[in-house]
């Protein structure tokens, strides 16, 4: 139940980081390998924001969310929009996107210094709840709960929003998008903001989890992300929480049963056979391409 | 002098090699992610299976290593490729990425590969070998470029469809590809363990396998000098940095990125757009164009070229056609005119083999459609342009047309490798082939331009001139004069009737009323999927049926235009607006050629992703 427990909170953390790649990849058809820095850099500066601005770790999460979504709108303007247009736009947007990362994390480096970085001692509260046998903190319902309230609230704006209608149309097909009067630069901008600040959020909640942030946690992530968003069917969100959550809960289980060592064995073999078998993922749609 | 520079030198041919293992599937518009799993086996095995420098001596025990070391690159490329082939763009790179970190985990588990801790290699490869090599991965590289192989994979990966269309294995080509990027990433993890002394499966993790690929794209995966000129600009700018005195740990990287950024966003090409790529065009096309026919022997005239027999197509139960009986016999020009949406597009798509029928059977050139697939089709003798220019954009026009003759030329690489003078003279009788095809729709001093460049005419004659380099015995045109002028079009008209005399059989599409009338044998006529006339253009201009498709009902029709006349042609037809064809409330308005959107057959091939 323990370990049940704490794959659902480590995979809420997975999904909702997976959902903001998701989103972009859906929506735009661009694959930004920027998340992953965003990702690290909003866990550094939630911890400066707990550290030297004094705030509790609650107030810390909206100003987080907002950096993110500025993050996002820089990304999307130096390593996206002056690509567009170009015939190599795929290929040429994830290298621009790795180029800027890597500059995201050179200025981490600069601000931060290698070393791994912790919240101070006394930010978290002791509250602890019994769940069916199992021990839970205030902090662990916390991050669960954020990262459900993210995911429905963008369920909702997509699905029910003009925003989201006007996502979605642009998923459609950009061109026809804009003839019918989307301004389709500012949908970009705009969901590379929330693709961000969600990535921004789940850095913090991750940071929160561990208690560490470190300059390679992007990376590290980054991977499982990809492998999220595969098995869940890219650019489906509720693929991806799905996606996220399985990977959580699957590594949970393999370190107690199978040894720490072979966890990414697990996660890409997963990721092989759905590729093999259902190419579109778990809740993907096939899309078809005209002749 | 070079002592000091030796282990920049190494590194930069080492980062080229492994560019190359990239380069060599980029070139095919594949990416993948996988190479640095092969290069990862392949130096745990070649360092761990290759005997002892003290028994054989360090030069042959290198190179029995690399053996090994390619061998299980292009093996674990096979045993990788098979199963990944059919998934594009960013699904390839990520399941070939989910290999490369399997095989790290797997061997950081491993008690033969020392784990974490690495096994440790004797040093024996030298600044020299290590660039030797390189100019043999760069030779190769360099080789290929021109011949027809070459050629096909940039084909593929400008238009996979299109590729397919023109008689290339599109599936083989891209397991070749993949096998030799296996190959020389095998090479580069083998001569990489030679050199850094101790090897650990994390040298090869995701990192890696990105610097790999930026190498390659900052370089330029479109010319063989690239992945050189890449390794060489990313190992030098840190260089550079410590030279001029830059130490703080950080701006180093930010500066990498930064340049990184700047290249990626201002030089398209990568650092090789600088070289600029040249056409070369044959001297004398005409010259000696006499007797040296690409050689394919045409059906006599009269023989049956295609036979469809109840042939329809249903897409999620909407009839696109429905149970077409036809028969074209060689030496026929038919023309097959209908309003839009009557299936015109989706039956020549099912006649070349891109779309299966739903129901009923084909027959073209002997070859049954529906089980064959589309590059078979292309090789019985089934050439065709497509309704929306299908072109190689960033090739020339010219290399345009020298993939249309996949067909009819001789693979060219492995000859070219030994430079055997017969692979030149193969080249330039197909060259010359090329040209006269360009000469023969009238682009021959547009030959060096890129395809995309092109006006939309040109770019439609292009197609013609490209469909006609295979030599094929059947011709499909989709509504080749769209967008052309009325000179344009009579000239197509002229080309297409001095094509028929060649002995080609042709079948077009065409909205063009009046030109169909004036160039076709025989005229076919569908109307919401089906037959509804078929015969002589003077029998076809006034059927009644036909009037009646085309204008609503003929008796409410006061216009007095006739389609015999020709003056119902709309030279705009390139634009299209959407109506639906069910609902001709005004008659003169519905008359306009491409009213209606045309029925788009989807087809069930997941969408290029990346």
């Amino acid at each position: 139940m323990q370990q049940l427990l704490n794959g659902i909170f480590i995979g809420s953390i997975y999904a909702l980081f997976a959902i903001g790649f998701t989103l972009v990849f859906g929506i735009l058809d661009r694959l930004n390998l920027a998340h992953p820095a965003v990702f690290a850099a909003s866990a550094f500066v939630g911890i400066e924001l707990v550290e030297r601005g004094g705030l509790s770790l609650w107030a810390a999460l909206p100003l987080v969310f907002v950096v993110g979504a500025v993050l996002g709108l820089l990304i999307e303007r130096l390593a996206f929009r002056p690509l567009k247009g170009r015939a190599d736009a795929h290929f040429a947007g994830l290298i621009s996107s790795i180029a800027l990362a890597g500059m995201l994390i050179a200025l981490l480096q600069w601000r931060y210094g290698p070393d791994t970085r912790r919240f101070p001692p006394g930010s978290f509260p002791d509250t602890r709840f019994e769940v069916f046998g199992a021990q839970v903190t205030l902090v662990q319902v916390v991050i669960l709960a954020v990262s459900l309230a993210l995911m429905v609230a963008l369920t909702y704006m997509v699905t029910r929003t003009r925003l989201g209608r006007g996502m979605r149309a642009v998923a459609e097909n950009p061109t026809a998008a804009r003839v019918l009067g989307v301004n389709v630069d500012r949908v970009t901008a705009v969901t590379f903001a929330i693709s961000s600040s969600l990535g921004a959020v789940a850095g913090v909640l991750f940071a929160i989890n561990v208690n560490t942030a470190q300059l390679g946690m992007g990376a590290a992530i980054e991977l499982k992300g990809l492998a999220v968003i595969i098995v869940g069917g890219m650019g489906s969100l509720p693929g991806a929480l799905i996606g996220g959550l399985l990977l959580g809960l699957a590594e949970v289980f393999a370190v107690q049963y199978i040894g720490s060592s072979w966890i990414d064995v697990i996660a890409f073999g997963l990721l092989f056979v759905i590729l093999l078998l259902r190419p579109q993922g778990l809740l993907g749609a096939r899309k078809v391409r005209e002749v | 002098m070079l002592g000091q520079y030796a282990t920049t030198l190494t590194f930069i041919a080492l980062g080229a090699i492994f560019a190359y293992s990239f380069y060599a599937v980029l070139i095919a518009g594949q990416l993948s992610l996988g190479q640095a799993g092969f290069a990862s086996l392949a130096a745990f095995s070649g360092a761990y299976l290759a005997p002892s420098g003290a028994d054989v001596g360090d030069v042959p025990a290198l190179l029995i290593a690399v053996a090994i070391g390619m061998s299980v690159g292009a093996l674990a490329a096979v045993v990788l490729g098979l199963p990944t082939m059919h998934l594009r763009g960013v699904f390839l790179a990520i399941a070939t990425l989910g290999f490369a970190e399997a095989v790290r985990v797997v061997l950081l588990n491993q008690e033969w590969t020392g784990g974490a801790q690495g096994l440790g290699v004797p040093r024996v490869l030298t600044v020299g070998m290590a660039w030797l090599a390189l100019g043999l991965v760069a030779y190769w590289f360099w080789r290929m470029g021109r011949s027809r192989y070459g050629r096909a994979l940039e084909a593929i990966r400008e238009d996979e469809l299109a590729a397919r269309a023109m008689g290339i294995d599109v599936g083989r080509h891209r397991l070749a590809a993949f096998v030799t990027a296996g190959a020389v990433a095998g090479l580069y993890g083998v001569l990489y363990a030679y050199y850094v002394r101790l090897i650990a499966p994390d040298d090869f993790d995701f990192t890696a396998a990105v610097e790999g690929l930026v190498t390659a794209v900052v370089g330029g995966s479109t010319m063989f000098l690239g992945p050189v000129l890449g390794s060489g600009f990313l190992t030098a700018v840190p260089e550079i940095q410590r030279a001029v005195g830059v130490e703080a740990g950080w701006i180093r990287p930010f500066l990498a990125g930064l340049l990184l950024l700047v290249v990626i966003l201002f030089l398209p090409g990568g650092l090789a757009s600088l070289i600029r790529r040249r056409t070369r065009m044959p001297a004398d096309a005409a010259a000696e164009a006499a007797g040296e026919r690409a050689g394919r022997s045409h059906p006599p005239a009269g023989d049956t070229v295609v036979a469809l027999a109840g042939l329809g197509k249903e897409y999620g139960g909407v009839h696109a056609v429905r149970g077409v009986d036809l028969e074209i016999r060689a030496g026929e020009v038919v023309g097959l005119i209908g309003p839009n949406g009557a299936g015109k597009t989706t039956l020549v798509n099912m006649i070349s083999g891109l779309v299966p029928p739903s129901s009923g059977s084909a027959t073209v050139l002997g070859a049954e459609i529906g089980r064959t697939p589309v590059h078979r089709i292309a090789a019985a003798g089934v050439s065709r342009t497509f309704q929306h220019s299908k072109l190689f954009n960033r090739l020339s026009a010219l290399e345009n047309v020298l993939v249309g003759a996949h067909l009819v030329s001789r693979p060219t690489f492995l000859r070219r490798l030994l430079w055997l003078p017969s692979a030149r003279r193969d080249e330039s009788a197909a060259l010359r082939q090329a040209a006269r095809c360009l000469e023969r729709v009238g682009l021959a001093e547009l030959a060096a331009s890129r395809a995309e460049a092109l006006s939309y005419g040109d770019q439609r004659r292009l197609e013609i001139a490209r469909a006609l380099a295979s030599d094929p015995s059947l011709l499909i045109l989709d509504e080749p004069a769209a967008g052309m002028n009325h000179v344009e079009a009579r000239r197509l008209s002229e080309l297409i009737t001095s094509l028929a005399q060649d002995g080609l059989t042709i079948l077009f599409i065409e909205h063009n009323v009046g030109m169909v009338l004036r160039t076709c044998t025989r005229v076919v006529v569908l109307n919401f999927g089906e037959v509804i006339a078929s015969g002589a253009p003077a029998e076809i201009a006034s059927d009644p049926a036909v009037v009646e498709a085309y204008l609503g009902s003929a008796d409410e029709d006061p216009a007095g235009g006739s389609i015999a006349e020709g003056t119902l042609d709309d030279p705009t037809s390139a634009e299209r607006a959407d109506a639906t064809p069910d609902a001709p409330p005004d008659p003169v308005v519905d008359v306009r050629p491409g009213a209606a959107g045309d029925l788009a057959p989807p087809d069930s091939t997941p969408r290029d992703a990346t």
